[in-house]
């Protein structure tokens, strides 16, 4: 580690505290109730936190990784280093950083997870808003063929379709993650539409003859924004998990590049002699989940006017 | 303070008050023993001409027996080395017969006698096509086989040649012709009796627990004497980690490969563990495809180029890859071949690693990096390959890396495609790839080996390359038929210089093999090309017996 | 709507479900590329693979292919495994067993742990204790299950060895069950890959349950029993614990797709018996007819589950009935 990456790294590290921090005064001071809310636990702060901190890294990688992420430093004399000033989290078997790689990963699985959650939520919302408003035949064939996609077993789905790829790409893995994780998001947000349909904005609206699209679009998404975003949330985690699952059973993004679902699985071997390139990497994942699932509770608390805690 | 008692901590008691009450005493003295084998993998059958796995021959060794084996010299000329078993003696009746008289004490295991007509038998199930064994090849230039009476069979060749005696009883394990002649040939491969065998061996089958374990129990009559340990247990674990892992926590006596340096150390460093070190007999290489994926008749657009090859593998420093990986486990095979084989030399000329003249070589076959991003190109199309590797194997895919690394160093892109072996198996069989790493296995007879893998009669068999030398073939016919090993050592050096020179492939690793089998085992030997062809000879001494040594079932 | 009447249509739904889960996986695995074959690793003989491909019927157009593994499959026949060379019905009578006993004793892990932590979080709501085991659930929730195993294989198998390494049960002296001491045998092999895959789960449920409490806590029903002095305990007990309960039978139903999810890297990893781990292998072979049946059954296990939670969330409340089920699972699916 350089005295350039450490100050990056810091540079970082501020930057997401104070992002966090301003977030919450002046939304505290423009939107009031609701971002109090939001932000009444402190996991929810030190999740947002993270997150962005997380993002920063991933974004800036090249300047907080001392090392090309995919560079053999020196197979012989380098591999499976113990963490030191010098390699931060120790080497992997290959004699690559695996401080460098985790950082680089952070690209790779944050953007997998972003993109993948985000098929997966569009489609389901997709799919649940047009079944929740439709209703009818319409409603029974997609919630049929929800049925049968919640009753697959998914990771078995994603065995087979994975291998339709030769070396899978990023964008098959995408694809196929977001194809296969839509289900539940597209339940939810149904019975949601469902509800919602009833209400008197919504009869007016179509009293007056505006389009389905529009409605369902200016005036019943919108309101049912809190478990979607929830889902979302959620999801990100899910496919993280999801993408190191693969890895470890073999399909993932190709080598050298690294996420941390193939940093796990590549060192999975050496992990009684060197732990440090097997535990970094799914702790990794874990703080991210983690981190999902605080600010989701935050987001549940804020805009769910049901769940209040008792005083 | 006091602690209080919960349902958690009652439940731990129980179970370790139940298993502390399991019942001592037992089997006590010399033939008492359990052995348990923490394998890898689970056999599809034990019909040995249909079984392929390595497992599966494991433990065929113990229930079937082969008219004679090869000793510990591995000695595959002539028949001075080799071991009697079914066949009590033999005798040659001319340059092309071969006579063998059956042991008259031989019994399959469910009491009847082993007849010549077994023999006979066996011979004609092992050639016949509907069978499909993986053997049959091997068995080509022996002509035919029957009984001149009850205990004595004959062979005879179609030609003279130096290993006769060792296909007449290397590939065969005898088969009883009682029980398996109602099964239709064509229906080997998933008979019944492949999961309920019953041969003629030092072990008895006892069961098949699916997914779980095969058990096994000595033959206390067995004519070649009482094997040593009362029971053996095959139990499997898809995960060589854990295979390994049962080892060294003392739940299993014997992984008869380590594979990785680490898994060496722990178990060193593991009091109940002794490390046994025996010479491997697989190799592992990264191959080219000479023909084009679309079309074998047809040239690769890379690899046909000869030149082109021999700069690739000028790039590749062997020596350091191996001690990144193996670390001292293993050795870079001058050619392609494992330290099994008595024809291994690191003498024999090859390729050198010099990244300069590579380079240099690179630069004259016009392959330059005319665009500056790092990846050589002609004629607008960069220097760039795939590398199929099976999911399956860590080291290969660890090779896959390092690989790509040191083909980087000199502006040759490699995409690697990691996938499952079932996608492999079949891409390579039929030719649909660029670069694959492989591993082969050798018997300990270069002469089936060789032939079948680099010249023509390999093509559309195990030859996936397609690498194809007119000299190379004619110093191998010359070496194969050569009387001793001092007459065919010289040639099939050369034949190994030949090849390396036209570098079909770039030869990685040929593993050591390191087993670990726990201390109390005496007389542990292991047969390199088959390592549990002695088993039955392993004893434990009385004295030195643990439970599971002791336990009656 | 009567009850029956209702059980029927939902019996006709699952089938039809089942079926529809039949058909794409047929059809996903043969648009696989790979070619079904002999074993896991080693390069058979294209010859022989012909061989085996015309022997099993592979070659043959989709269509008729799937016509006669139809019919087969209504007269109850599951076909024939070409990679363990058995019929794939002894298969599944071999491996189910295990599935059912990691995934049982996981489930009743996941439930006693998390309800008990649950509700303590609840009756402690957002005091230090709750806080403490809030971010301990909330992380041990967030682990990747596979790499919990890893470590806690090498920790309380190899290191401290607590624990057996892998396998159902001790070889030597339990090669199948026959006694008292080969049940305790089988728990005690049970302890590592059930912990592993309870754990998790049992965060989640700790999470969910503590969270349903809270809800029903704010319930004006309550506030009135406990305006009119009822006992807390009392008021736990009966009315939030029961209220709660309702949304936590739907969990039941979700369980089970994660466990059986889980269990394909579980077994792998612990060298499990176990179904997922024959269909995980089932699809690096190809083997064509194995992962139709492991998938067949997975998903009757998931529909069947689903059928379960229903009906006892419609014994426990009747007002409930149908819609309860399809508006709360989402929530944390």
């Amino acid at each position: 580690m350089t005295l350039g990456t450490w100050f990056a790294l810091g540079v970082a590290l501020v930057l997401a505290a104070e992002f966090v921090r301003a977030l919450r005064q002046r939304g505290l001071r423009q939107r009031g109730e609701r971002w109090r809310r939001f932000f009444r636990h402190r996991t929810t702060a030190w999740g947002l936190g993270i997150l962005t901190f997380l993002v920063i890294v991933a974004v800036a990688a090249p300047l907080i990784a001392p090392f090309d992420p995919n560079r053999q430093l020196d197979i012989i004399q380098l591999k499976n280093q113990a963490p030191s000033w010098t390699f931060l989290l120790g080497t992997d078997v290959l004699s690559r950083d695996v401080w460098s790689r985790a950082v680089y990963g952070a690209r790779v699985s944050l953007g997998i997870g972003a993109l993948g959650a985000l098929m997966a939520v569009s489609l389901g919302t997709l799919v649940g808003a047009i079944a929740g408003y439709y209703q009818r035949w319409v409603d029974a064939v997609l919630m049929r063929g929800v049925d049968v996609g919640l009753a697959l077993p998914r990771i078995f789905i994603l065995l087979m379709a994975v291998a339709l790829w030769d070396g899978l790409p990023f964008a098959a893995l995408v694809i196929v993650i977001g194809l296969t994780s839509w289900f539940g998001t597209s339940r939810l947000v149904r019975s949601e539409v469902l509800a919602l349909r009833q209400q008197d904005f919504v009869v007016a609206a179509r009293a007056l003859g505006a389009q389905s699209g529009r409605i369902i679009f200016r005036h019943v998404l919108p309101n049912a924004a809190a478990p979607i975003i929830v889902s979302a949330a959620l999801s990100v985690g899910n496919v993280l998990l999801l993408e190191a699952s693969l890895s470890f059973l073999g399909i993932g993004i190709k080598p050298p590049d690294p996420t941390w679902g193939n940093m796990i699985a590549d060192n999975a071997p050496s992990i009684y002699s060197a732990p440090w390139s097997t535990i970094v990497p799914g702790l990794a994942i874990a703080l991210v989940v983690m981190s999902l699932n605080a600010v989701a509770d935050g987001v549940q608390e804020a805009l769910d006017p049901h769940e209040r805690e008792p005083a | 303070m006091l602690l209080r008692p919960s349902l958690p901590s009652f439940v731990v008691i129980g179970v370790i008050t139940i298993i502390g009450c399991e019942r001592r005493g037992g089997c006590t003295g010399a033939n008492c023993g359990t052995l348990i084998n923490a394998a890898v993998a689970e056999p599809g059958t034990l019909l040995p001409p249909s079984s392929e796995d390595i497992v599966a021959n494991d433990i065929n060794e113990q229930l079937f027996l082969k008219l004679a084996d090869v000793g510990m010299s591995e000695n595959t000329l002539g028949d001075e080395d080799f071991q009697p078993l079914l066949a009590q003696k033999w005798e040659w009746d001319g340059p092309l017969t071969l006579v063998f008289h059956l042991d008259p004490r031989a019994r399959w295991h469910d009491g009847a006698p082993v007849t010549a007509a077994d023999v006979e038998f066996t011979f004609n199930a092992y050639t016949d096509s509907a069978v499909g064994s993986p053997f049959r090849p091997k068995l080509r230039r022996i002509a035919s086989v029957t009984q001149r009476d009850s205990l004595s069979a004959v062979f005879r060749f179609r030609e003279r040649y130096p290993e006769m005696f060792y296909d007449a009883v290397y590939h065969m394990r005898i088969l009883p012709a009682h029980l398996l002649r109602p099964v239709p040939r064509d229906q080997w491969r998933t008979a019944a009796f492949g999961r309920k065998p019953i041969g003629s061996g030092p072990y008895k089958f006892v069961s098949w627990q699916p997914a779980q374990a095969i058990e096994l129990v000595a033959d206390s009559t067995f004519f070649l004497g009482r094997p040593g340990v009362r029971r053996l247990i095959w139990r499997f674990t898809p995960n060589l980690q854990v295979a390994v892992q049962q080892v060294i926590a003392d739940q299993a006596d014997i992984r008869e490969q380590l594979v990785t340096p680490e898994n060496v150390e722990r178990a060193r460093a593991t009091p109940q563990l002794s490390v046994y070190t025996y010479r491997g007999n697989v190799y592992t290489y990264l191959t080219f495809n000479e023909r084009s994926q679309e079309d074998t008749t047809k040239a690769h657009p890379l690899f046909a180029d000869r030149e082109l090859r021999r700069a690739l593998s000028m790039a590749v420093d062997r020596a350091s890859l191996l001690k990144s990986a193996l670390d001292g486990l293993a050795k870079v095979p001058p050619g392609p071949m494992s330290a099994l084989l008595w024809i291994w030399d690191p003498d024999i000329r090859q390729l050198p690693y010099d990244t300069a003249q590579a380079d240099r070589r690179l630069n004259a076959l016009g392959w330059r990096d005319h665009d500056g991003d790092g990846v050589r190109d002609k004629n607008g199309q960069p220097l760039s390959f795939h590398i199929l590797v099976p999911t399956s194997s860590v080291l290969r895919r660890q090779y896959a890396r390092l690989l790509q690394e040191q083909f980087r160093a000199v502006g040759v892109r490699i995409e690697i495609d990691e996938l499952e072996p079932s996608v492999v198996n079949q891409r390579v069989a039929t030719g649909k790839f660029d670069a694959a790493i492989l591993s082969r296995s050798n018997d300990p007879s270069p002469s089936s080996g060789i032939a079948q893998t680099w010249t023509r009669a390999g093509f559309g068999g195990s030859n996936f390359g397609r690498y194809y030398s007119p000299e190379f073939e004619r110093v191998v016919d010359l070496a194969v038929t050569a009387a001793s090993r001092d007459k065919a050592k010289p040639l099939w050096r050369a034949a190994m210089e030949t090849l390396n020179a036209d570098a079909p492939a770039i030869f990685l690793y040929a593993l050591d093999n390191v087993a670990a089998v726990h201390k109390r085992v005496d007389n542990v030997q292991l047969r390199p090309d088959s390592w549990a062809a002695v088993l039955r000879t392993w004893r434990i001494p009385p004295d030195r017996l643990i439970d599971r040594d002791r336990v009656e079932r | 709507m009567t009850v029956a009447a209702w059980l029927l249509r939902r019996l006709v739904a699952s089938i039809a479900i089942i079926v529809a889960v039949v058909t794409f996986v047929f059809i996903l695995i043969h648009l696989a590329p790979g070619r079904p074959c002999g074993g896991r690793d080693e390069i058979v003989d294209p010859t022989i693979c012909e061989q085996v491909n015309r022997q099993m019927g592979f070659d043959r157009p989709i269509l008729e292919q799937y016509g006669l593994y139809l019919v087969a499959l209504a007269h109850g026949n599951l076909g024939y495994s070409f990679s363990l060379r058995r019929p794939v019905r002894d298969a599944i009578d071999d491996t189910l067993p295990f599935t059912l006993q990691l995934a049982g004793v996981a489930l009743v892990l996941d439930f006693l742990l998390g309800l008990a932590l649950g509700i303590y979080q609840a009756r402690r709501a957002n005091r230090l204790p709750d806080v403490i085991l809030g971010n301990v659930t909330l992380f041990v929730y967030s682990l990747p299950t596979f790499w919990l195993a890893l470590l806690l294989l090498l920790v309380f198998g190899e290191k401290l060895a607590w624990f057996p390494v892998g396998g159902p049960s001790d070889p030597v002296l339990c090669p199948v069950i026959d006694s008292a001491f080969c049940v305790a045998d089988r728990l005690w092999h049970l302890v590592l890959p059930a912990t592993t895959l309870g754990l998790v789960g049992a965060a989640g449920t700790a999470r969910f349950q503590r969270a349903a409490m809270l809800a029903v806590a704010s319930q004006d029903y309550i506030r009135t029993a406990r305006a009119k002095g009822v006992p807390e305990r009392r008021v736990v007990l009966h009315h939030q614990l029961r209220n709660a309960l309702l949304s936590f039978i739907t969990r039941f139903g979700l369980a089970l797709p994660f466990l059986l999810t889980g269990a394909v890297l579980i077994e792998t990893i612990f060298a499990w018996p176990g179904m997922g781990r024959l269909g995980f292998e089932a699809i690096l072979t190809r083997d064509y007819p194995l992962v139709t049946a492991t998938a067949l059954i997975a998903s009757t296990i998931v529909v069947a589950g689903n059928l379960v939670a229903d009906l006892l969330l419609g014994v426990a409340d009747p007002r409930l009935r149908v819609r309860a089920a399809e508006d709360l699972d989402i929530v944390t699916a």
